[in-house]
């Protein structure tokens, strides 16, 4: 099968954040940069398709500056065939503009199935794929967590809040997936190593006009520092207030 | 005799060009190994050499059966003169060595060979009575050729038994042939004596061509039984891995940018002909497999078998079989997996076997070229990759441990112009664990108390490779180790303290590998030195009356040979403290489990290492188990939880932490 | 006077809780910018029962589009209808950022050409643009988007705006679908609850786990009354306990386990060995119950209770299902 997958370069999310000096952008000082996790898990899946279902083609693409560079040869170095970068100057924040780019990418590419993450983790938007879909009037599933395609059609599972929906769907189709479906490969230095002359195309990226802007980042208010509020179960009520008022999770 | 001379020539060379084919056959198969250069040091391998294989020392380890096989290899080695005379006899029949040797000398050389046929008879008896009535239980499993041992030790008594039958039949036949010196066969004779001069001539002919039948029987068997490990141990111990000072038991190097692009061992043509020579000389014995902790637990690991497979398929290959390779179809990636790289194996092996550098290259094609390895790993690589720790915390968090300690960062007194005298390199675990930071603490309220000028990295610090390496990954830890290294030198750091045994062995022994030379000394040394020198403050009170076993951390004890400056520390820290020593010890010491990367790997099979070990440690009715490594701490203080036992686990750090004025 | 279209999520029949935090962000939006109306449109079997509620919570007019083909999931026909609504008079859009919500809002974006920013957990005018916040980098960071153009897309994060009533018109007009909802690609089959009626730890927005301190296996059932207490909180286990065979290993929440993020994580008898944090860490409110004062765990810990667990687990649970009965 032809299969798409988008991929996406993001802070590791275990990094400690601060706020750049215009202060309307992280500091990248010291942030390591990775593929994005779900977006990894895409390209697992996308592999995984293509190694049970016999031979076909996995491209990766990315769009934003030349640093995607870097995560499109990860993707390369766990199997993909080749790498398209769509370019920009920087990682734009407007979704709908980088679904414009990737779909008029994809459009002539004939493409069997198309991939990505749900959402990834500095926006958390979750709105490219579907846009993707929208744009080139495919059918779309998101938040799969199960994925089955056999004889140009697909079976998924996919995440409602604590239940799942199980839907079938004809191809091509758009697929944007969750986590739990498939480990991301480690890539073994074979892999590396081959994926330094897999063929990575760089064209410029047709954004459109782009509307959406990060004007403005800061840090949460401060954690505060955990406590210990009482012994037995005494401490109970207290407890209880706090998850209601103080973190509101209950 | 002429004819007899002629027959016995056209049998020797018989045997000795049987025996030539399946050398330059077995040096052949041995050559498809890539290449290893061992001619360094070469007079320090020929004191290992005497040592190990002439004085028998690692033999000598189990004391009774030491002896038995000592006797055995010291009778052959004087009996070799003995054989080489009948041999030459046997051609040239007026040939011995009565001819040259002088006088006093030749009394000396004759009993030698009696006396040892005898000791060797009665070593071989034992050998039998251990074989089939003691069974110790290392001589069975992983496969071993009982019929092979048992068909050689015949032969062995038979080569001694015909050898002073000749004699005896000899003086029989023609009394006074023998010296006073021949004690053994004289008596022998003796016992004969009644028999006719004819027919004694007669069976001693007999007798002499059975031995040297035997003799050359015997040589040309030995390529096809465990026994070449009589014609290749001394060779191996010669070109063995030995322990180098400043090289102690490293990790081969690997040039990952090389064309020839071969990651690791998947069959014997990637070892090198030293691991294939190592297959030679495996003897079968099991003592490695006896004390290797996965095996005692009942993990599918036994470094025997892992020798004897090299062999077995060199053997095959050997003969043109390219259809199957060493690993999976002889050895499996859990028996790989369920190494802790402890190098107990490697120290009981009586000819310097290293099984653990095929371990080591089998791991490395497993991860490099296979990206095959137990699922739990993949998030420890992936965690050192991004955070530069095989855990998932922050980098920003490490130094926390230091909050309000007044702990100097490397990079300030840098930019002073300063520089400490040490660098203090925590490590991962001391950095993170909480266990372990409480040492990481102890260490250096010990530093300041004594006003040594130390600094730490702080969260310039990452880990430099080590899990990553021991776990097959050799291309994460190059990364790793070169960006340390770089940090190291720009900041022209020369000495190193680290109280964790993985770290220390890491940047003091292995990265000279990749440009590092640091002098880089473990916390138990360094206190030691300080309290030696009479530098740290000690409370005058006495002190608990603690019952302290200590645990030995394979990476200080058996890879570097530190026993006993944590000892000493503990003994000068705390005078009124007792000391025990746990049925396993010192260079015999078990495993806690958590080396070659079992740290980070789940534990499914058999006993858990770690409670195998506390049970031991507990055995001596210590209240205490002291240790100097975090990876032990963690794996002793889990095991003791198990087991929910009062005894406490303390870093000696903490001990003298808590001695201090 | 803008006018705000709110999209008022169902299942089947039934409004959800989103659907009137929307409806109530929406009547707050147009009221700061000085007025406007906010219309609510449902899509459901039938869309009698919803008007009322929405009303009350500050719908001046409901779009009822009632199709028995809407008692599933119809994703392209309501964001077919949805936009082709959205085209005539709205300054925005307001979508439920629910697993629902988040398929619709790019479908609708791009119907409409217009921007589309997520999870937000404010939004207002600013001059021409639209403002919002995020909580980016899994609530790190917030970010605070502008987004530009006469009509733009907004979808909110749930429970960021609490649901209050400012009673309006409320009054309906029923439309038919734009397309029909029985011909849509995706084809709905069925609706599985959990793996076997339980919460993935995954997806569990709370988790509550249980370590050595409980002693025994049997002792967990205290864990899992506390869980189903919770109503959607899934249960977690430590390796020591998974490796006894107390739990499956499924449950293990650790280095060599699962990672977690839930938004409340309630560590039971855990001690907070290094290998156990390093899944768990980031879980957004962390609760400890340990005797032992000293244990790791309470360092991590926002809320953390010293004593036997065996008394205040009981406690909690009774008091979590008071406080969610409430609700």
């Amino acid at each position: 099968m032809k299969i798409a997958v988008c991929v996406k370069r993001t802070p590791d999310s275990e990094s400690r954040f601060k706020i750049g000096s215009g202060g309307a952008a992280i500091d990248e000082t010291g942030i390591k940069f990775d593929m994005d996790d779900f977006a990894s898990y895409a390209v697992e899946v996308g592999l995984q398709i293509n190694e049970k279902q016999g031979p076909g083609e996995t491209v990766v693409l990315a769009v934003g500056p030349d640093a995607v560079q870097e995560t499109l040869r990860k993707a390369m170095s766990m199997g993909a065939d080749r790498a398209v970068q769509l370019r920009t100057d920087s990682t734009p924040f407007d979704g709908m503009a980088v679904a414009r780019a990737l779909a008029a990418e994809l459009k002539a590419g004939g493409f069997d199935l198309i991939l990505f993450g749900k959402h990834a983790f500095d926006t958390g938007a979750g709105i490219v794929g579907t846009a993707v879909a929208a744009i080139l009037d495919l059918p779309c599933v998101t938040a799969a967590s199960q994925l089955e395609i056999a004889g140009g059609k697909g079976s998924a599972r996919r995440e409602l809040e604590g239940a799942g929906e199980l839907v079938e769907f004809p191809l091509p189709a758009v697929v944007t997936i969750d986590e739990g479906i498939a480990r991301p490969r480690y890539p073994s230095l074979k892999g590396i190593m081959a994926a330094k002359k897999k063929p990575l195309e760089t064209k410029p990226a047709q954004l459109g006009a782009v509307r959406v802007q990060a004007k403005a980042m800061a840090l949460p208010p401060e954690r505060p520092a955990g406590r210990i509020i009482g012994q037995g179960a005494a401490a109970v009520p207290e407890l209880v207030k706090l998850l209601q008022n103080e973190a509101k999770v209950l | 005799m002429r004819g007899e001379n002629v027959l016995f020539l056209f049998v020797l060379v018989t045997a000795a060009g049987f025996f030539a084919f399946n050398v330059q056959r077995l040096v052949g198969y041995m050559l498809l190994g890539q290449a290893d250069w061992r001619w360094d040091r070469p007079f320090a391998r020929a004191w290992n050499v005497l040592r190990v294989g002439v004085a028998q020392t690692k033999i000598l380890r189990e004391p009774v059966a030491g002896l038995m096989h000592a006797t055995i290899f010291w009778g052959f080695m004087v009996l070799t003169a003995g054989t080489v005379e009948i041999l030459v006899a046997g051609v040239f029949p007026s040939f011995s060595f009565a001819l040259f040797l002088p006088a006093p000398l030749l009394p000396l050389y004759e009993l030698s060979q009696d006396a040892f046929a005898v000791f060797v008879i009665g070593a071989i008896g034992f050998a039998y009575l251990r074989r089939l009535v003691l069974r110790p239980r290392r001589l069975d499993g992983d496969g071993v050729h009982h019929g092979d041992a048992l068909f050689i030790l015949g032969m062995i008594a038979g080569l001694m038994v015909t050898l002073l039958l000749s004699q005896a039949f000899l003086e029989v036949a023609r009394p006074g042939s023998l010296s006073g010196a021949h004690a053994a066969s004289r008596m022998i004779a003796t016992a004969l004596a009644a028999m006719p001069a004819d027919a004694a001539w007669t069976a001693h002919r007999i007798q002499w061509w059975l031995h040297a039948i035997l003799v050359l029987g015997f040589l040309n068997y030995l390529p096809y039984s465990k026994h070449l490990h009589v014609a290749t141990s001394l060779f191996n111990v010669f070109f063995a891995n030995t322990s180098w000072k400043g090289e102690r038991a490293v990790m081969r190097p690997m040039d990952l940018e090389a064309d020839d692009a071969r990651f690791g061992a998947s069959d014997v043509e990637h070892l090198t002909w030293k691991n294939l020579l190592d297959g030679y000389s495996c003897t079968e014995c099991g003592r490695c497999t006896a004390a290797c902790p996965a095996n005692i637990t009942g993990k599918p690991l036994s470094p025997r078998k892992i020798i004897v497979n090299t062999r077995e398929r060199l053997m095959e290959r050997g003969s043109g079989d390219t259809g199957h390779r060493l690993l999976d179809n002889y050895i499996t990636e859990d028996e790989l997996w369920a190494c802790t790289s402890c190098r107990a194996c490697v120290t009981e092996c009586p000819v310097s076997i290293d099984q653990l550098d095929v371990i080591n290259e089998m791991r490395r094609f497993l991860v490099l070229s296979d990206s095959r390895f137990p699922q739990e790993i993949q998030p420890a690589f992936e965690s050192l990759e991004k955070n530069g720790s095989p855990w998932a915390f922050s980098r920003s968090d490490r130094a926390q441990w230091a909050d309000g300690l007044n702990v100097p960062l490397l990079a300030d007194l840098a930019a002073r112009g300063e520089r400490p005298d040490v660098l203090f390199w925590v490590g991962c675990m001391g950095s993170f664990d909480d266990r372990a930071r409480k040492t990481t603490v102890a260490f250096a309220r010990i530093l300041q108390t004594c006003g040594i000028r130390f600094a730490i990295l702080g969260q310039e610090e990452h880990c430099h490779g080590d899990p990553a390496r021991r776990l097959g990954n050799e291309y994460l830890y190059q990364v790793l180790a070169k960006d340390t290294i770089d940090t190291l030198n720009r900041y022209g750091v020369m000495t190193i303290v680290t109280s964790c045994p993985h770290c220390f062995h890491q940047m003091g022994n292995e990265f000279p590998q990749l440009g590092g030379h640091y002098e880089v000394i473990h916390h138990s040394t360094y206190i030691e030195r300080l309290l030696r020198e009479n530098r740290v403050p000690l409370s005058s009170a006495e002190g608990k009356r603690l019952t302290v076993a200590y645990h030995d951390s394979c990476y200080l004890g058996r890879y570097n040979d530190v026993y006993d400056a944590p000892r000493e520390t503990l003994k000068r820290a705390l005078p009124v403290v007792t000391l025990v020593e746990p049925a396993r010890t010192r260079d015999r010491g078990l495993c806690c489990g958590a080396g070659g990367g079992r740290m980070f790997m789940e534990e499914r099979t058999g006993k858990r290492i770690n409670a195998e070990r506390v049970e031991e440690l507990l055995a001596t009715g210590a209240d205490t188990i002291a240790v100097a490594c975090p990876f032990c701490m963690t794996m002793m203080h889990d095991g003791a939880k198990a087991r929910d036992a009062s005894a406490s686990v303390v870093d000696i750090a903490e001990v003298v932490a808590g001695r201090l004025a | 006077m803008p006018n705000v279209l709110v999209f008022a999520e169902t299942r089947g029949a039934e409004l959800r809780k989103v659907a009137l935090e929307a409806v109530t962000a929406g009547r707050a939006f147009v009221d700061a910018a000085g007025g406007g109306e906010v219309h609510a449109l449902v899509a459901a079997p039938s869309g009698g029962a919803a008007a009322a509620a929405l009303g009350k919570h500050g719908a001046d007019l409901v779009l009822a589009c009632e199709h028995a083909g809407f008692a599933r999931f119809a994703r392209e026909a309501t964001a077919a209808t949805l936009a082709a609504r959205a085209t005539s008079g709205y300054r925005a859009v307001f979508i439920p950022f629910s697993a629902n919500g988040r398929d619709l809002a790019p479908r609708v974006a791009a119907k409409l050409d217009a921007p589309l920013v997520s999870d937000v957990t404010s939004v207002a005018q600013s001059g021409d643009a639209i403002v919002a916040k995020h909580p980016g980098f899994a609530n790190k960071v917030i970010i605070e988007y502008a987004a530009a153009g006469p009509l733009v897309v907004v979808s909110l994060r749930p429970s960021a705006f609490t649901p209050a009533e400012s009673p309006k018109a409320g009054r309906v007009e029923s439309f038919a679908p734009v397309a029909d909802p029985g011909a849509e690609r995706i084809v709905v089959k069925g609706v599985q609850e959990g793996a076997t009626g339980k919460i993935d730890l995954g997806e569990a927005p709370v988790i509550v786990s249980g370590g050595r301190g409980l002693k025994s296996a049997e002792n967990f059932k205290l864990v899992e009354d506390l869980a189903a207490a919770f109503g959607n909180a899934a249960v977690g286990a430590t390796r020591a306990v998974t490796d006894d065979g107390w739990r499956p290993h499924a449950d293990q929440i650790g280095q060599t386990g699962r990672q977690v993020s839930p938004q409340l994580y309630v560590a039971v008898g855990i001690s907070g060995a290094i290998q156990h944090l390093a899944g768990m860490r980031t879980a957004r409110t962390i609760v400890a119950i340990n005797k032992d004062p000293e244990a790791p765990i309470f360092k991590v810990a926002d809320y953390g209770i010293v004593g036997d667990a065996f008394e205040i687990v009981p406690a909690l649970t009774a008091a979590v299902r008071d406080a969610r009965k409430r609700h």
